[in-house]
């Protein structure tokens, strides 16, 4: 009664149990735990011990419980029961039906081994027939077989026959390509019968080829010749073994060869840059050889797309051909623009070599030609822009040297200031059409000079720099100055290359630098800021190329350098003069003065061209006569000491100057102040002749101290001195300083003189008019300024 | 000490000319300078640097009988010393001795040691050897000159040979070779002459027109010192003497005289008539020089004039360094004013 739950819930684990074992991969795991849990209630379980589950079922449960128990387990008992009898039924059920079945069977296999034997013995005869028949056909089939073969090789003989023909066929018909085929096809039995049956074959079919082989050559060295056509007789000659390599290496000469005619020679540069010019007027005009070099170099382009195309491994030699043809092309235009050539022109030339450079380019990309006419493009333009300035200062001193030769034969004209208005124009000018070519090189807009744009505007501010530091040097060579130490073999005395070079010359050189200096060199500055200033990587570097603030300086000192030379070399001039004056007579034996001395002439005469010379070229001053009360009021001492020189009072004071001359002139010193014989000489007319001829009367007092004089001596100074004075009043700026000066010679010879007694001024005077009326009676230049 | 560009001044009496450092003068700073008056009585002033060099003191007045063109001291005796005096329109050479308690009496005579009478035109100068122990003597006139052997005890003075330069050359000067006691540089008219004391020969020159005085560099051998009135100051490598080493502008006028240092090579000073010295840097390297173009070189040159001493009132005719002080040199103008500068502010860092 009790039990009688217990079977339904067994019946379920047991499915459960059956089922986890059936899926779980060990099913001791899943068996325990209900093993352990149903250890004593698990009526399944191996372990199950029913007195035991009594026991506990009894302790456990009520009555009521164990009763509902025990009806559960007598209905699962009978269950059970009946499931088993199912179970048996059906079983004996099948084991019947397969007994039947098997009876069946048994019946069913009889007679079957008759119908088999029968069949063998059919099969066998089928088999002896076939073999039979096999037989009997056997010898028709070979014969059939061999047939065959034989048509075969008569076709094959056939057409080895028939190959001429058709070799000359696809020559008429131009088919190359089959012909090769053909030839290449037949080529295995000519090779093995060619020297026996097939004799006249081969021959005749290798004359064939031997024609093809030419025709096709000749296609490829055809220029007329499509691309494509070409390539194909290449590759057919490739196969029929003809050395091509030779053949390219022909072509490709001749490529070479050919290169000569694209040179753009510098005797026919000019022609194709005016030609050119011409025909931008008139576009009509087809033979430009501009136009026809244009066409050259498109077809060497040409040609070398088809090289490149036929003979794919001739790159490299391509290659080279376009960076020769390139790299000539910079030469030759290094060599044209050595010769002057303007901007305009220069740019023409570029641009059709730039333009061939593209068209090359364009075949080959991987040459690198842009790159290479590029490094050229540099180089050749920073050559040109520093040949632009060379030639410029050439132009300069050509047209210094131009006039000077000129000026040898006709002195007496205005030489001097046609040569400085010359060179001054020729500056301006020059610098101005460098500017126009400069602007042209940045205005063009092919793309290497945009490139080069910055580069191109460096070289021009250094151009400019260096230009002018050269041409500072030019003036300095030219003048002279720094000759000797230039040239080597030196030697060269001062006195020589003086004479050389015209002391005009100098003062014109020095002229035009101060016009450099004031006018050129502004303007330059100018016009860079305006146009050529860029952002320029070199100068930033460096500082800015061109420097105006430095070239004013260096103009400035060489401009003063100059007229000092010029001063040096006038003053020598006259020096030399005084010398020999002083040198020659012997000053202690001198006799009795009758007429002024010759060499006052000459150095007057000196003085009247230096006067020309300077008006020439140098402006007036603006302050003529100022100078003179400057220096008077600053020298009081000075006039009043050459007023007692005047006529009047010197002949009453003779006596007691001569003795108390020292003294005088120590005192004199003592309160003047130093009378400024050395001031610095100015761009004026005034300055420089008035700085001559202090210099020259420094010299001629120098002159008269050196001497010892007698009497006669001393008064014969005394009268040219007195004849010096009016004319060199006239034309000297300081008078004060030429007074002093004169005075001082004077004081100089009487200081050096054995017996002091000077000229009565009646005698002086009646000398000097009897010299002044006598050159007034030569009527020469010197009118002018002794008057 | 002083301050330089402050010089000490002396006045003569006259005018004078030359000047000379007293080499032989071991213990002081001295000079010696002989005044140029026609007509008056010249005098030979012995002048010696106080030892605090802040004076310069006459030591000794000695009457000469003539105006004196040229004075050069003995080298190996202090109280010896030659002139070149003019009468007027004779010229003359002598050597004279100043007397032996000198200093007190205020107008001693000189004791003539030899008379150096071989010339008969004008006299230039009178050259001792500069090796300071030979007792050999040059005197120069416009177309000889001759060597002489001095016997100072003796009081002789004897002609060992005499050579004529030629009518042509017209000798105006000369400088003896410290380097090569045999070699004797003459300046004439157009050219300097070098010549050879043992064979009397002409063996060298330089081609250079008016050239006035000449000086040899103590301190480097070969190098020549030029100054002329037209181109200002040479300096020249004897042994490429074609072109000069290096030139310096010179003087505003001509240039006089011109004196190499004698401790310092670089150092060189030049008179001029336009009333001036000019100190001089010639740092002159031949090798720098020849590398470099010459528009470069000019460009780097700083500029050589060290200083220019203007405080003269006349032309500056006479020149000395100081052999034993010698950032010292005395300058003579024509006025008759000694001064004595120091160019210890210009001196090159060692």
């Amino acid at each position: 009664m009790a039990t009688e739950a217990a079977p339904m819930d067994e019946k379920a684990k047991r499915m459960r149990d059956l089922l986890s074992s059936f899926y779980a991969p060990d099913p001791s795991i899943s068996t325990s735990g209900s093993s352990i849990s149903a250890s004593f209630d698990n009526i399944n379980s191996t372990s199950f011990d029913a007195d035991q589950y009594m026991d506990l079922m009894i302790k456990k449960s009520n009555l009521e419980v164990l009763l509902q128990r025990h009806v559960q387990m007598a209905a699962e008992i009978k269950n059970l029961d009946t499931d088993l009898q199912m179970l048996v039924y059906e079983n004996y059920n099948k084991f019947i039906s397969a007994t039947d079945t098997i009876k069946r069977m048994k019946s069913n296999i009889f007679g079957m081994e008759g119908n088999m034997d029968q069949l063998l013995q059919k099969i066998m005869s089928v088999q002896s027939r076939s073999d039979g028949v096999n037989t009997s056909l056997f010898e028709k089939r070979e014969h059939i077989e061999k047939l065959h073969r034989t048509r075969n090789l008569l076709r094959k003989v056939q057409f080895i026959y028939d190959l001429p023909a058709r070799l000359q066929k696809c020559i008429k018909s131009e088919t190359y390509g089959d012909a090769v085929r053909f030839y290449i096809g037949a080529m295995p039995i000519l090779k093995v019968y060619g020297d026996t049956s097939f004799q006249d074959c081969r021959r005749a079919s290798e004359e064939a080829i031997e024609i093809i082989i030419k025709n096709l050559q000749t296609k490829l060295f055809s220029d007329s010749e499509s691309i494509q056509a070409r390539a194909e007789a290449a590759v057919l000659l490739k196969q029929l073994d003809v050395p091509v390599d030779s053949l390219k290496d022909k072509l490709l000469e001749k490529l070479e060869q050919s290169l000569d005619g694209l040179q753009i020679k510098p005797e026919e540069a000019s022609l194709l840059a005016e030609q050119n010019d011409s025909s931008n007027d008139a576009e009509s005009n087809e033979q430009h050889p501009a136009k026809i070099h244009e066409d050259a170099v498109r077809g060497f382009s040409e040609a070398m797309r088809a090289y490149r195309e036929i003979f794919p491994d001739s790159e490299e030699r391509l290659f080279k051909l376009a960076r020769a043809l390139t790299a000539m092309h910079f030469e030759n235009m290094d060599l044209y623009i050595r010769k002057r050539v303007s901007a305009a022109d220069f740019l023409r030339i570029f641009r059709i070599i730039w333009e061939d450079v593209v068209l090359m380019d364009e075949v080959l990309p991987e040459a690198e030609l842009s790159d290479l006419s590029a490094e050229a493009a540099q180089v050749t333009v920073k050559k040109f822009v520093a040949r632009t300035f060379s030639h410029l200062e050439q132009d300069i001193s050509d047209t210094i040297l131009k006039f000077d030769i000129n000026q040898k034969e006709a002195v007496e004209e205005e030489v001097l200031k046609v040569v400085l208005e010359a060179s001054k124009k020729a500056g301006l000018q020059g610098t101005t059409d460098i500017f126009q070519d400069f602007r042209q090189l940045l205005d063009e807009n092919i793309g290497i000079f945009v490139k080069m744009k910055d580069l191109i505007i460096g070289w021009i501010q250094n151009g400019f720099q260096d230009f002018f530091r050269s041409l500072e040097a030019q003036f300095l060579v030219l003048s002279g100055k720094t000759s000797s130490s230039k040239e080597i073999e030196g030697g060269l005395v001062e006195g020589k290359s003086s004479d050389k070079i015209h002391a005009g010359l100098i003062l014109v050189l020095a002229q035009l630098s101060v016009f450099v200096e004031q006018k050129v060199i502004p303007r330059v500055s100018e016009e860079i800021a305006a146009s050529f200033s860029g952002g320029n990587s070199q100068a930033f570097e460096n500082g800015p190329a061109f420097i105006p603030g430095e070239l004013c300086r260096v103009f400035h000192a060489a401009s003063e350098k100059l007229l000092q030379h010029y001063i040096d070399t006038r003053t020598q001039k006259i020096s030399v003069l005084l010398r020999k004056r002083f040198k020659t007579p012997n000053w202690v034996k001198h006799k009795e003065p009758r007429e002024v001395h010759m060499y006052v002439d000459m150095f007057l005469h000196e003085l009247e061209e230096v006067g020309k010379e300077v008006k020439q070229v140098l402006p007036q001053g603006t302050f003529r006569k100022h100078k003179r009360t400057d220096s008077n009021g600053s020298n009081t001492t000075t006039s009043s000491r050459s007023n007692t020189l005047h006529n009047d009072k010197m002949t009453r004071s003779n006596s007691q100057r001569a003795r108390s001359q020292l003294f005088e002139t120590h005192l004199a010193k003592l309160f003047k102040q130093k009378v400024e014989i050395f001031t610095k000489v100015e761009f004026t007319q005034e300055s420089v002749v008035t700085t001559t001829v202090k210099l020259c009367l420094k010299s001629l007092q120098e002159y008269v101290r050196l001497q010892t004089f007698n009497r006669s001596g001393f008064q014969q100074i005394q009268l040219d001195i007195q004849f010096l004075k009016a004319p060199l009043k006239e034309t000297v700026e300081d008078e004060a300083a030429i007074d002093f000066l004169l005075d001082e010679v004077i004081v100089a010879a009487s200081e050096r003189c054995l017996d002091v007694i000077p000229l009565e001024p009646p005698i002086l005077d009646k000398l000097i008019q009897a010299k002044l009326a006598k050159s007034k009676e030569h009527n020469n230049n010197n009118n002018t300024v002794s008057s | 000490m002083q301050g330089g560009s402050s010089g000490i001044g002396y006045g003569l009496k006259y005018q004078a000319r030359c000047i000379s450092d007293v080499k032989a003068d071991k213990d002081h700073t001295s000079f010696l300078t002989g005044t140029l008056s026609l007509k008056e009585e010249n005098e030979v002033h012995l002048l010696r640097l106080s030892s605090g060099g802040s004076e310069l003191l006459c030591e000794g007045l000695f009457s000469h009988p003539n105006e004196i063109w040229d004075l050069a001291s003995c080298p190996f005796d202090q109280r010896i010393f030659s002139t070149v005096f003019s009468t007027g329109d004779s010229f003359g050479a002598a050597v004279w001795q100043i007397p032996e308690p000198y200093g007190q009496s205020n107008s001693s005579t000189l004791e003539c040691v030899a008379s150096l009478d071989a010339h008969v035109g004008k006299i230039n100068c009178v050259l001792w050897c500069p090796s300071g122990k030979s007792d050999k003597l040059i005197s120069m006139d416009e177309q000889n000159f001759v060597l002489w052997s001095l016997d100072s005890s003796k009081k002789s003075a004897e002609v060992l040979s005499k050579e004529s330069a030629g009518m042509r050359h017209s000798l105006s000067g000369g400088a003896w070779n410290p380097h090569d006691l045999n070699s004797v540089a003459a300046t004439s008219e157009s050219s300097i002459q070098f010549w050879d004391l043992r064979t009397m020969k002409k063996v060298n020159s330089i081609e250079r027109a008016h050239v006035r005085n000449v000086d040899y560099n103590l301190k480097r051998e070969h190098i020549l010192v030029s100054a002329d009135d037209e181109s200002g100051i040479h300096i020249w490598d004897l042994r490429k003497a074609k072109v000069p080493v290096q030139e310096l502008p010179g003087h505003t006028h001509w240039t006089w005289a011109v004196r190499c240092n004698p401790e310092y090579e670089e150092l060189i000073l030049s008179v001029g008539t336009d009333s001036a010295v000019n100190l001089w840097f010639a740092s002159a390297s031949s090798e720098r020089k020849a590398s470099e173009s010459p528009v470069e070189a000019s460009r780097l040159r700083v500029n050589p004039l060290l200083n220019s001493y203007t405080d003269y009132e006349d032309s500056v005719y006479g020149l000395a360094w100081s052999s034993r002080e010698p950032w010292i040199f005395a300058s003579l103008s024509y006025d008759g004013r000694v001064v004595i500068e120091s160019v210890k502010p210009f001196l090159p860092r060692r």
